[in-house]
């Protein structure tokens, strides 16, 4: 089964987890929705890290301290930032932190992400304007996404028509114009979200 | 007054680790060392000691060594991480003796 679900908090995406295996849902995996297993249902521990790699020797030496230390991987991978562990033996701990800076840290390194991200579309979308891809003048003046030769001076009916049989086109027009302004916007959003979690979680 | 370094005082666990690592360990093993060291007072999870040696390579306190298991990294204290450690100690021999000193 696979769902879709967006979380800031990771303490609700944890609970929530939880609450799928003890309804017998197993994740099993994490890309762009969660894939989840009928399992028997379970009273599992779920934890989540967020982290990348640079090298897969990093990758898999950071999986086999959490192995050693009672915590099995369950999902992500060396470049999905979250990592999915759920615990395994019975006297290990009950979390994957042992102090608050370092799970407020999960935060800090989200946020960055999404401020790496924001950054990085605000040259593709200049380069874009400047190649004349995106013509950031209809943001002002949206008038320029209609096409009809004399729109703007027909009136009554005839205007209404023309008008009306247009503006689907034109908000095509606009609205896939508006993907790089709005993804920079959205991520930048995120990364205030994190960096929030972040401050209230140090505390 | 001789200003003192801007590294101290160690917290305790970052102490605990370094003296740990006087002896090559991996991230298990400095876990097991740091909870017997220390009485079993502080015990570490898994995600804060990873946090916690990232940040002790940063500073250059620690180094990646040579070791037979593929899987797991093992770390060493260096010679600046060695120096930090003997002024931590130094610093809180300092308060022992003027608390003995003090306490009636």
């Amino acid at each position: 089964m696979n769902k879709f679900k967006f979380y800031i908090d990771l303490d609700k995406e944890e609970k929530w987890l939880n609450k799928m295996a003890k309804a017998g849902w197993e994740l099993k995996d994490k890309f762009c929705c969660y894939t989840f297993q009928k399992a028997a249902p379970s009273d599992t521990i779920i934890k989540i890290d967020y982290r990348n790699f640079k090298t897969s020797r990093d990758f898999v030496d950071y999986l086999a301290l959490f192995k050693d230390s009672g915590w099995e991987h369950i999902a992500g991978s060396k470049s999905s930032g979250a990592q999915y562990f759920k615990k395994i033996s019975n006297d290990g701990d009950e979390d994957i932190f042992s102090d608050i800076p370092s799970k407020a840290a999960r935060y800090r390194r989200i946020s960055n992400m999404w401020l790496t991200m924001a950054i990085s579309y605000i040259p593709l979308f200049i380069s874009l304007t400047a190649t004349k891809s995106i013509d950031t003048s209809t943001f002002l003046n949206p008038k320029l996404l209609y096409y009809t030769p004399g729109l703007w001076e027909k009136n009554g009916i005839s205007f209404l028509c023309s008008f009306l049989f247009e503006t689907p086109f034109a908000m095509m027009r606009g609205i896939s114009w508006l993907f790089f302004p709005v993804m920079i916007i959205l991520y930048f959003i995120f990364t205030i979200k994190a960096e929030i979690k972040y401050r209230k979680a140090s505390y | 007054m001789v200003k003192r370094d801007k590294n101290l005082p160690l917290t305790e666990t970052v102490y605990y680790i370094l003296l740990a690592l006087l002896q090559p360990a991996h991230g298990y093993i400095i876990m097991q060392k740091v909870e017997e060291l220390s009485d079993g007072q502080v015990r570490m999870a898994a995600g804060t000691l990873y946090g916690a040696i990232e940040n002790l390579l940063k500073l250059k306190f620690i180094t990646p060594c040579q070791s037979d298991d593929s899987r797991r990294k093992v770390y060493v204290i260096t010679e600046e991480g060695k120096r930090l450690l003997h002024l931590d100690y130094e610093r809180m021999s300092h308060m022992i003796k003027v608390t003995e000193q003090n306490w009636e």
